[in-house]
Formats: C-alpha cells, structure tokens, sequence
C-alpha cells in the first residue's frame, strides 16, 4: 500500500487566497480543511518525504504490464499528470484548475467526446497539444496489451477513431454510449499526455518524427521508451524525462529509490511550486521509519504512521509534527469464494451472508482496531470522502450493522440449530425458503476458514475480532495467514469458467487489504459476472445490468440502484477500511486536507511559515 | 599442502554446483504462481503469460536449470522482478555495506571478547569469571531484535544520541558514515551476541592451553607472566577463534536480516529476504550461490590459515 496520496489541488486557490489574507492580517493562515498555521510564508526550503518498504523503479509513465510497481506513480505524477486530475479538495470529482482540459463535451448520445486543452505549456516552452494525445493514443493503441493500466474493454480499445480539428481539440469517436461521469472519472483520468515532439523517437541521438503513426513505428517508440523507462542510473539525466508538464522536475535519482524533485520554472497551472526541493527518502520498514520520527531526527518532514502506532501520535506532536488522515480510494472486505467445494454452496446463500454481515461489529473495529481512523464501510462505497456518491442508504450506516439477536434468527429460520459460541449445522436441508438450501446436506457445519495477509498487526487483530462476533451466531471461523504475496500467488480469480481449479479450492474467505477506485466508485470489473476482479465468482444479472447502466447509461441516478443492490446482495462481505495517516512538520503548511485518489501528496501548494515573533 | 588445496578446491566446485541445484528445486518449489506473486491481483491471464514469457518462466525446469548454469558461467545472474536491475548489480551494492557492517561488529566483538576470554581464564573459577559470564550468556540469549528495540528506545528516542536509520541516499560505502551516528547501534547490536562466543572459546581455549606443560615450564624458567601470555599463550589459544573467524565469512556476505530491517540497513539480509516474500527467484538465486561460496570460501580460509598457524596439520597432511 503507497503511504501518500495527492493532495487535492483544488485546494491551491484555497491556499494562495488565504495566505494572501494571513500575510496581511496578523500572520494566521486558515490552511486546507481549516488548520491554522500561524507565520508568514516562506519561500524556498526543502521538504523530506518518507517513502516505506518499496520505491519507484520505472520513469515512463505508460507502464508495461509486467511492472507492478505502485510507487513509479509516486515519482512521475508530479512532473507528467493526468488529462483528468483526479480529486477536487477532498470532494471525489476531476479538479477544474488543475486539469489539462479546458472543457470535456459528450454528444452524440456520449458516443462522441470533444477535449478543448488548456494553452498550457511543456517545460522547454512548446505547447502542449492534441497531438500530445494522439501520440499517447497511437502508442497504447498498438501496445495496451503491454501497458499496466490497460482494462479489458477500456481505453484504448473502446475509442474508434481519434480527430484533431485543431491543435487544442481532440474529438474522440467511443465505439459506443458511455456514461459520462464514469468515463471521464475512471478512463481519461488513467491517461497522461506525453511530449510527442520530444519522445516520438527510437533512440536517444536519432531524430523525433512521426513514428507513432504506423503500427511499426508505434512499437519501436514503444519499446524505446520502455527500455529508457527502466534504466535507473539516467531517470535524472536523460533529455527525454527533461521534458515535463507538471509542476516538478526529477532532479536526483538513485538506485537506492532516494530520488528529488525541483520545480518546473516553466510550469503552466495555477499551483506554482513553494518549496525549492522536494526529497523522497526511502526506508524498508515502518519500523525505522517511525523510530526515525521519533528520534527527533531532521531527516524526515512528511512520514507516514502505521496504524499499530497511533499511540505514538502525542509524543510525534510533541516533536513538532501535526497529524492528518488520507482515506483510502476503495473498499475493504472479506471475500468468499462461491465456487469453493462445500463452503462455496454455503457461501452462495445470501441468508448466510446477511447473517455474517450482522455479526461484524464495524463500529467497534473502527474505534478499537483502527483508533476511529477507517472508513466504516457501510457497503460497497466509502463514507467518509466522496459523500456524492453515498446512496441515503449508506449514510445511514448500510442494512447490516452489527446485530447478533437478528443474524442468529435468521440462521434459525433458514433451517440451522444455532449454536453460540460453538459451531451451527444444518438441520433442515432442503431448497424450500426455511431450509438450509441447495446443496446443503444435513448435520453440515456452519465453518470457513479466512485465509489473510500477515504482517499488519491491525489485520491480525480485526480477523481475531470477526472470528469472535461470528461465534456469537455460531459461526465457526479458522485463522490462516500467508504473507501477501503468497496470498496472491496461491489464489485465482475463482469463477465458472476457472471451476474447478485446484487455485479456488484452497481458499473459503480471503482479506487482503482492500480494492482500489477510481473517482466514479462504480462496481465495474469488480462485481460483474466474469470480471477479472472478481475474485469470488459472485454472479447476478440484476448487478450485471446495474453496472453496465453506471457503465454505458446516461443516468447518474442509476448510481445509487446499483449501490444498494450491492449493499444488500454482499458480494463481498464488507469491512471498515482503514485510512493513512501522515504527520508533517508543524512549520509546513498546505499539506491537509489529503486527496484520496491520486499516488503522491502535491507539495507544489505546500511552504514553511516563518515564526511570527 | 598444495594437495590438501587442490582437493578442497575440487570438494568446492562440486558442493557450490549441489547447492545451485537445491536452491534451484527448492526456490520453484514455493506454493503459488511467481507471476501472480509479482503482478498482484490485477494479473490477467494474458499478462500472466507476457510476464512467464518474458522471464522463460514457461520453460521447462530442467531447460530453465540449464539456462541459468549458462547465464551464471557467463557472469550473468538474471534480472531482478521486483528492482528490475541485474542481480549482480544488487548484489554489487549491498555485499560491500555489509562486509563494512558486519567487518565492523566483529572487529568489535574480537577486540573486546578476545581479551575478556582471556581475562576470565585467567580468573577461572572466581567470582569475576562467573559474573562476566553471566552479562554477556544473558545478553547472549537475548533476541537481536530486542536489543536494538531497547537501544533504540534509549538512544535514540530518548536521549536522541543516535540515528536509528540510515540516511536514504546511500550508495556508496563511504555514504554509511555520511551520518556516523547511524552506524553505532547496529554494529553494537550485531557485536552483543558474537563477544558472548568469541570470549568464552578464547575462554575454553586459554583454559586449556594453561594447563599444558609448555606454560608450566616457561613459569618454571621465570618467564615473565605477561611474556607467557602474548608470546605462548595468546597463539596457542587463538586457533580455534581463526576457525571461527573462517566460518564466520558468509556473515559478511548474508548480511544480518533482523538487524537491517531494524535500521533500514539496505543490505544483503534485507534484499534475501524481501526477495523471499516476493518471489523474486534470481535475487534468491543469486545470493545463495554468493553465500555458498562465501561459506565453501571461509572453510577453505579456515583450514589454510589453521595449517599455517600449527606446524602439526601442516606436517600431518604432508
């Protein structure tokens, strides 16, 4: 899990606006969601940011597919960001200053997408234009089945063609209807621009030309590019990653993934960078990144606290840090497997389900694991950024919360002898609506085991909790963990067609973290019979239809059906989601509130207060 | 003597070439899908099948063994999954910090075990022997990562002495000492443990030695006591401490895993281990075949040293 997210840039005007009234007015800055920062702004310095347990290690921002590495986000956002910027304050919406569109139109029943691009500027002074786009366009076209960020059925292949009516206008032709929130949420916001008149070559002496516009071409620039993106020794050196759009420029790279930033003088948004440097320092473990912190150490400015220590928050404010909390885009869960051999059938009832829903206590998990910073995880969206999209339903805390009377009653009216604290059987089996259900035998056992990822205390401790609260109803739950990476490496996608693979029958429930989003929280290629992501083979042609209405339909209002139809259906069973919380110096400003989507924090609307003494 | 080298020398090869095919068989044997391991989640089948392919993963094993026997004669360890870099590359990088490291906490032990042996040998049976054996078979028996916890927590949390981490731009040996307070409590933690050893066999050792009847006749000649220690004794009684020592070099070469998570020393330990957890099968391979060698290496050092140092081996083999 990346430590930082991005700050909301939205939030710079905010910022710059408020500065301006401090410096005038007694030198108290209203920073962010509210915190007060007294002093005036300081212009320069050098902030050190903590990066834990991993660190980029490919500069070209197209990805290939082999290349899992969620941190190279973190070193190229700054300097080339996405057509569409994702998060506006803490509110889940493309940003309008920070976007490198001036206007976004669907017509032709959302078949047909006309991108005005703002007069913006690359850092060697040419503009930027469509043919930025359609050199990214012509790239991924012949390549996506190499590119990380490809999704099946997505962009590029779900574009037609591509017309530039003039230099700042791109029209895109969809190869058919497709909601408009979504797809400028979910799909243009996964696309950069990149300098064509600067990368579209196929070796570093030879000359740019227009490569990309043949199949042969595209994939020598590709493979060009892919080559020069992974060669660390010249991330900070070669001419091409020179060429930026964004507020920074990478100024320093090592092997050892310690890397800096410096601005972009010739940056073209309305969030000029503050600061003269940015650092990322990089530690293997949380724990000597946080015995750093409390060392009283001037090494790090921006650290990330693991949730296990929360309890050392008052003693790093006392060191001078200030505290903030990131939500994490997505949706934490249990998974069940509905094609495991005799715990799938029981899985696939969804009584059985609701039964267990109600037996999660997420309110205590988030107070007593999570020390009140998770997301409550009402139902399949979070609660606690991104509120537009929270049907009344979630708000209002989801149809399940925690209640043991009602999770042992319905067991008992679907045919099993309740037996807390010990293990429920099937006494009634049968398929009527009071048996137990299809495949169902008599004396079965109410027992799964969840399999989950090792090495997080907090995980340890809310698996232990929900193995507690599930006994109250008698069901019976067993404990394995794996480390994560076996976890992944021993389990499949478990659906119709991978049934019955020896990969899906090792495995009952699974956590593991949680499923990342997008702005626009839609359940596709997630709960959608047969998408790759879901896990567990869940499968309803009421949820199919749902999610390709947010997918492919006008409406917005069809967000909030397929929502609740999730909520109440469980494909998942659903978990509090814990946040990220971060400390920062308490002399650095701009730094709250965090934006939730994007994979670094933006420290270009970020400064050091000078004391007002 | 040139023999005795030429047959261990043999013994070698053929032990480094059995541990290359155990490491090989047991490392693809670890449950799961390396593609998977390494792409996570978001691993479709056909990006599954670009990564095998990409990396021969969908070779057969034997063919696979035999690639890398290849790829390995020619100085060419494989490309990391996770760093994307050669393996010899990162092995290059870390292997230097920690014979620094680990070169460092031995010099250390040595020069304050060897004299604390010495000095409870000479005290046997007292009550200052029994109390300096008991600090350091206490801290001895303490768990590593407990002692640098507890360091840490003092010096570096409370008194704010010491760095607990090391700098994150290191790339260099010299860059350890960029900030020397970083380097202190790792090389007393890793130290702790090996002066409990080192001491009490310079202990045994000594013991032994001052009841040989070399050391009574040189008393009985009125040699000075400090002339019997360094001239006879101190000789005698170090042979076993050279065994040791030889033994001791793939420690410079594995690194130390607790001690370098703990400190965020980006060391061999740290990369055998992280590779472990993420499949990385040519980092594992690498340093394995490195740390076979360093051991097959230290033995060898071991015995020449030994057959150098004592005329007896030496005549022996002849």
């Amino acid at each position: 899990m990346r430590p930082f997210y991005r700050l909301t840039a939205g939030l710079a005007a905010v910022c710059l606006t408020t500065l301006v009234a401090a410096c005038a007015a007694g030198h108290t800055t209203n920073v962010g969601s509210g915190s007060v920062v007294k002093g005036q702004k300081e212009k320069g310095g050098t902030v050190t940011l903590a990066e834990v347990g991993a660190s980029p290690n490919f500069i070209f921002p197209l990805v290939p597919s082999t290349n899992s590495n969620g941190y190279n986000e973190d070193l190229t956002l700054g300097s080339w960001p996405y057509l569409v910027y994702s998060g506006d304050g803490s509110k889940s919406a493309p940003n309008p200053a920070e976007n490198l569109y001036s206007s976004l139109t669907y017509t032709d029943n959302d078949s047909v997408v006309t991108i005005v691009l703002k007069p913006w500027m690359w850092s060697d002074g040419v503009p930027i234009t469509s043919r930025d786009f359609t050199f990214v366009y012509n790239l991924l076209k012949w390549n996506y089945n190499d590119w990380f960020s490809y999704t099946t059925g997505l962009f590029p292949v779900n574009v037609k063609k591509v017309l530039t009516p003039n230099s700042h206008t791109i029209v895109l032709d969809l190869n058919r209807s497709w909601n408009p929130t979504f797809f400028t949420d979910d799909v243009l916001a996964a696309v950069p621009l990149l300098p064509q008149h600067a990368w579209d070559k196929t070796s570093l002496t030879g000359k740019v030309s227009n490569y990309d516009e043949t199949k042969a071409g595209a994939k020598a620039v590709w493979n060009f590019l892919q080559k020069q993106g992974g060669d660390m020794g010249t991330f900070a050196t070669n001419p091409l990653w020179k060429v930026v759009d964004g507020p920074w420029k990478i100024s320093q790279f090592l092997s050892s993934g310690y890397y800096s930033w410096v601005p972009n003088k010739n940056y073209s948004g309305p969030d000029k960078p503050i600061l003269n440097k940015v650092i990322w320092t990089p530690f293997t473990t949380d724990t000597a990144e946080m015995d750093t912190l409390r060392s009283g150490s001037s090494q790090i400015d921006v650290g990330y606290v693991p949730l296990n220590d929360v309890r050392q928050l008052p003693a790093l404010e006392s060191e001078g840090y200030s505290v903030a909390q990131v939500p994490s885009a997505g949706v934490a869960e249990i998974l069940p497997n509905f094609y495991t051999p005799v715990a799938g059938l029981l899985l696939r009832q969804l009584y059985i389900r609701q039964a267990m829903e109600y037996l999660i206590n997420r309110q205590q998990l988030v107070k007593t694991v999570f020390a009140g910073y998770a997301d409550p995880g009402n139902g399949p969206v979070p609660t606690i950024y991104g509120q537009e999209w929270d049907s009344p339903l979630e708000k209002a805390g989801g149809l399940y919360q925690y209640n043991p009377t009602k999770a042992k009653q319905i067991l008992a009216a679907h045919g099993w002898k309740v037996v807390p604290n010990g293990t429920d059987t099937c006494v009634r089996p049968g398929t009527g609506p009071t048996d137990c259900g299809t495949g169902i035998t008599a004396n079965e056992p109410l027992k799964f085991q969840l399999l989950f990822a090792s090495g997080t205390t907090s995980f340890d401790q809310q698996n232990a909790a929900f193995q507690t609260t599930e006994a109250l109803g008698g069901v019976h739950i067993t404990l394995k963990s794996e480390p994560f990476n076996t976890l992944v490496s021993t389990t499949g996608t478990c659906n119709a067609k991978s049934h019955p693979a020896a990969i899906c029958n090792d495995w009952q429930l699974e956590q593991y973290g949680y499923n990342e989003y997008g702005m626009d929280p839609s359940g596709s290629n997630m709960f959608n019979t047969d998408a790759n992501g879901n896990y567990g083979g869940y499968s309803s042609p009421e949820m199919d239809k749902l999610i390709n209405e947010t997918e492919y339909g006008p409406s917005s209002s069809v967000f909030f059906q397929y929502e609740d139809y999730a909520d109440q259906q469980l494909p998942l069973l659903w978990l509090p989601n814990p946040s990220n919380i971060i400390v920062y110096k308490s002399n650095l400003a701009g730094v709250t509130p965090l934006n939730p989507f994007s994979g670094t924090l933006n420290p270009e609307v970020w400064y050091y207060t000078k004391s007002s003494s | 003597m040139i023999w005795l080298l030429l047959k261990r020398i043999g013994q070698s090869i053929a032990v480094i070439v059995g541990v290359m095919i155990l490491t090989f068989v047991l490392v693809h044997l670890e449950p799961g899908n390396t593609a998977r391991a390494v792409l996570g989640f978001k691993a479709t089948p056909a990006r599954v099948a670009i990564f095998n392919n990409t990396y021969g993963l969908n070779r057969p094993l034997p063919v696979q063994f035999w690639l890398y026997c290849i790829h390995v004669l020619h100085g060419n360890l494989g490309v990391s999954y996770s760093a994307l870099q050669p393996v010899s590359t990162l092995i290059a990088q870390r292997l230097p910090r920690d014979v620094v490291l680990i070169g460092l906490s031995t010099f250390l032990s040595l020069i304050i075990g060897l004299p604390m042996g010495l000095y409870q040998a000479l005290h046997h049976g007292t009550l200052k022997d029994d109390v300096v054996a008991g600090t350091w078979f206490t801290l001895y028996s303490a768990p590593d990562f407990m002692e640098a916890l507890i360091l840490i927590a003092i010096f570096c949390v409370h008194f704010h002495i010491f760095q607990p981490s090391f700098p994150g731009g290191i790339t260099t040996v010299g860059g350890l000492f960029e900030d020397p307070r970083a380097m202190v409590l790792p090389v007393v933690v890793l130290a702790i443990n090996n002066v409990a050893s080192y001491s009490q066999y310079m202990r045994s050792s000594a013991i032994e030695e001052l009841a040989q009847d070399y050391i009574r006749t040189a008393r009985a000649k009125g040699m000075r006591e400090r002339m019997i220690l360094t001239r006879h004794l101190l000789r005698n009684a170090l042979l076993p401490i050279i065994t040791i020592l030889g033994l001791s070099l793939p420690d410079l070469v594995a690194g130390a895993v607790i001690a370098e998570a703990i400190f965020s020393f980006p060391g061999m330990g740290l990369l055998f281990w992280q590779s472990a957890l993420s499949h990385d099968y040519p980092v594992l391979l690498g340093a394995t075949l490195i740390i076979g060698i360093a051991t097959i290496a230290g033995n060898l050092i071991a015995d020449i040293a030994y057959g150098i140092l004592d005329p007896r081996i030496r005549h022996a083999v002849a």
